[in-house]
């Protein structure tokens, strides 16, 4: 009975709820303008809530942060600039999808599958918090060393055409998320003597600059053509679509979980990830992938909602962040005389089912205001390049400037967008880019720990990842999807089919 | 009526006039120097608001992170010296110059406030096969370079407790870098790392809840959050040369604002720094307060710099010898 007053608080108590549609109202607009981001809205909402009471300050924080991470979407689908990292692998259909005239579907379907991904991410923190988070922190530094290799074998998936050319651009995001302080040594790298350069560069920066700067130059090439007409007749997907896409949507959703719960990871990777899951996966889609694939769509968008869920499980059982938005609402749980730990569960259940009742309303609420409006959204598409060039040339300097604050770092997202045209130009892929960034410190920092704690002998490696049955599976996945990739697999399926 | 709306605008008129005069006459840029969510900017966040109260006007707070703390400290120090940028600080400026991190330290700045005092503790995975300092040092002994011990690079509470160790007690383990103690405690929990020294802070909910065990406090005194446990000077006495030891949290302007402004800062962060709720959230997280400004706070900064400096570099952490930088043997 105490459990479901808890649960029901938020939607018994009029501030609460409004509180709540405030803040995931607010939180889809912060999520699609890029370079504002949610974990820049929550710091600042601690200063703000500062003297309010926790429930209302905390309502406030899940709305923002639910609709943020839904709201990145938004501008991935319209104008193939993600507005958080973790909607990078939606731009890749959903961007296509807008250009065919169809970006009301492509928004209508993403608002789908995203509440049904925070449905289920909830859902696992609601009845299995406790021993997802037991897992999750089992994981040893091998372990997120080979998560990484994984991710980096991404790259296939972003590639497009050519190959090599992907693992180029790979290799040079893996270089630039190098660049910087190293906060392992406190040594510098690739530093050459600029103080600049030694708080590394903007992941948020490279990201406007290849996605909105780049594309709004390769526009300037078809700047009289006219803007492809949208389609506005159905917005809520029909039902047997979204059924046709509800397996797929539930492993992705998984993903989403598993990876949100790991301390370290968040919705960005879970995102990509997801992707590349959905592109192995799927046998035949209707459209392919890059092209319009709505599996492209459902896959990123379940899974990076779901992480939002995954991410309060190690936050609510042990006191340990699953991402760097709750990381900072543990300050502000401290801030307000809680202390969030392992007895925060034993000694504040009430604290705990608030919480998921609270992302419950706002899961629904982003439903809600997702479905709303979109046709004026789609408008923007429909504006003439000339009006919508210069819009995202602003949008890309203000956002690249409020990250940090920073005029440095809207020169590098200058620098990265003109780069990234010519990148485009001469057929670079610009996705494996951004994931050679997001990973770099992910894959160094654990390879380094890894062969630290063997004393650096790379048998002992080994050993370890034979002997733990966790590090065994996940590096029978990584041979298992370059095995799958080589010539000598494929003759063998083809074989087999015949 | 016309006539009271008008002598009480008039009244408005000469209240504000003096006022104007005053610090501070426009809202005060606050510059952290460690990230959402971290302990600098939990301290930071919540002490500013009761000394707003005191102050009569607003500090706009502001991360800015990178360079372990550096790229926040010289933003400040670019900044005019009229006490409109006030930074808040950590330890690790104090050890940039030994460390080669920046050329700037808090000799270039003005203590405000020290607000207050991390305890160290040494805690270790449940299971670990030791319980008190001393079978630490012996089960080490038998099993050189095994035990693994999170450190966070060098310069970083974790090296300067494993310094004063191996001063002390000399060892052979193995230092597995984290980029922070969350993650390293994180990795502590899952048994990636055996040993931890952390903030008392840091460690207190996860002692208590069972998830690490604790096998020493780093300080003189026993922790009232944690009574039971011993510490260090119980079991080596040896130890007692470097303690009290601690990092610290403090506001900062730069050098050359006037004195009235630092003492109008230095007053409202006092008063802040005493607020109730402040004093509660201080001890819940296990720190120590100091609230010292002045001659106080400037002996403070100056012996702590001197005896971590030397601790780092006899531990051959450091890259250039604080006697080249003037810095005092302790």
């Amino acid at each position: 009975m105490d459990i479901l007053s808890n649960l029901l608080m938020p939607v018994t108590d009029l501030k609460l709820l409004g509180l709540i549609a405030v803040g995931t109202f607010a939180g889809i607009y912060v999520g699609a303008i890029p370079g504002l981001s949610v974990t820049m809205a929550v710091s600042i909402l601690i200063s703000f809530t500062f003297s309010w009471d926790v429930y209302p300050a905390l309502a406030l924080m899940i709305g923002i942060y639910m609709g943020g991470v839904y709201g990145g979407s938004r501008t991935a689908i319209l104008l193939n600039i993600p507005g958080a990292p973790s909607a990078i692998a939606t731009a890749m259909d959903g961007f296509p999808l807008a250009q065919q005239g169809r970006a009301g579907e492509a928004i209508g379907i993403v608002t789908v599958v995203s509440f049904i991904g925070g449905f289920i991410g909830i859902l696992a923190l609601a009845l299995f918090a406790p021993s997802l988070s037991d897992f999750a922190i089992r994981f040893q530094p091998r372990d997120f060393m080979l998560l990484a290799i994984m991710g980096i074998l991404l790259v296939g998936s972003l590639s497009g055409e050519s190959l090599i050319k992907g693992v180029f651009s790979g290799a040079l995001g893996i270089g630039i998320g190098a660049v910087g302080m190293d906060p392992l040594t406190v040594q510098d790298r690739f530093v050459f003597g600029f103080d600049e350069l030694r708080g590394g560069v903007s992941f948020i920066a490279v990201m406007i600059g290849m996605f909105g700067v780049a594309e709004a130059l390769s526009q300037l090439h078809s700047v009289n053509t006219p803007a492809v007409k949208q389609r506005i007749t159905r917005i809520i997907p029909a039902w047997s679509m979204v059924r046709k896409h509800l397996p797929l949507g539930m492993q992705t959703s998984t993903i989403g979980t598993v990876v949100g719960a790991l301390p370290g990871t968040g919705g960005d990777i879970a995102a990509l990830m997801a992707y590349d899951y959905a592109k192995r996966t799927t046998r035949n889609p209707e459209t392919p992938f890059g092209k319009g694939a709505v599996e492209g769509l459902v896959a990123p968008e379940t899974a990076n909602n779901a992480a939002v869920g995954g991410a309060f499980i190690p936050m609510m059982t042990l006191g340990i962040p699953g991402d760097a938005v709750t990381a900072i609402m543990i300050g502000a749980l401290f801030i307000h005389g809680l202390n969030p730990g392992p007895m925060l569960m034993v000694e504040q259940p009430h604290m705990f089912w608030f919480i998921v009742g609270s992302l419950m309303l706002a899961n629904c609420f982003m439903l809600i205001f997702g479905l709303t409006g979109i046709k004026l959204f789609v408008k923007i598409v429909e504006l003439p390049r000339t009006v919508l060039i210069p819009v995202i040339l602003i949008l890309s300097i203000v956002g690249a400037y409020a990250v940090n604050n920073n005029v440095t770092d809207v020169y590098w997202m200058l620098g990265f967008g003109v780069f990234g045209y010519f990148m485009k130009e001469y057929g670079y892929p610009l996705g494996p880019v951004i994931l050679g960034v997001i990973l770099s410190r992910l894959l160094d920092d654990n390879w380094r720990r890894a062969i630290i704690s063997e004393q650096e002998s790379l048998g002992g490696l080994m050993r370890g990842i034979v002997t733990s049955p966790l590090s065994l599976c996940l590096f029978l996945a990584v041979l298992l999807i370059i095995l799958s990739n080589t010539p000598v697999w494929r003759y063998v399926r083809r074989n087999k089919a015949a | 009526m016309f006539k009271s709306v008008f002598g009480a605008a008039i009244a408005l008129g000469l209240a504000a006039t003096p006022a104007l005069a005053e610090f501070p006459e426009k809202d005060i840029q606050g510059i952290i120097q460690w990230g959402a969510g971290g302990s600098t900017d939990t301290v930071a966040r919540s002490v500013t608001p009761h000394a707003e109260e005191a102050l009569g006007g607003k500090v706009i707070l502001q991360n800015v992170t990178g360079g372990v703390g550096a790229i926040g400290l010289n933003q400040v120090e670019r900044a005019d010296a009229d006490g409109y940028t006030v930074l808040f600080g950590a330890e690790n400026p104090l050890l940039y110059k030994v460390m080669q991190l920046g050329q700037k330290d808090y000799s270039d700045f003005v203590p405000v406030n020290i607000l207050a005092r991390g305890v160290p503790i040494l805690v270790a995975r449940p299971d670990a096969p030791f319980d008190t300092f001393p079978e630490m040092i012996e089960y080490i002994k038998a099993n050189p370079k095994t035990v693994k011990f999170g450190s966070t690079g060098p310069g970083g509470l974790p090296s300067v407790v494993s310094a004063m160790i191996q001063q002390k007690t000399p060892i052979e383990v193995t230092f597995v870098p984290y980029d922070g103690d969350g993650p390293a405690l994180t990795a502590l929990q899952g048994g990636a790392v055996d040993v931890m020294p952390a903030v008392l802070g840091a460690a207190i909910e996860s002692i208590k809840g069972g998830k690490m065990k604790p096998i020493a406090i780093f300080d003189t005194e026993a922790a009232p959050q944690l009574p039971e446990v011993k510490t260090i000077v119980e079991t080596n006495p040896e130890f007692a040369d470097f303690l009290p030891w601690g990092p610290f949290f403090g506001v900062f302007v730069k050098k050359g604002t006037p004195d009235d402004v630092v003492a109008k800062l230095s007053e409202a962060y006092k008063t802040g720094a005493a607020n109730e709720d402040f004093t509660k959230l201080i001890d819940g997280r296990g720190y120590k307060m100091l609230s010292l400004s002045g001659d106080d706070a400037q002996k403070f900064l100056t012996d702590w710099q001197s005896k971590t400096s030397w601790l780092v570099w006899d531990a051959g952490i450091a890259k250039k010898s604080p006697e080249e930088f003037g810095i005092p043997k302790p």
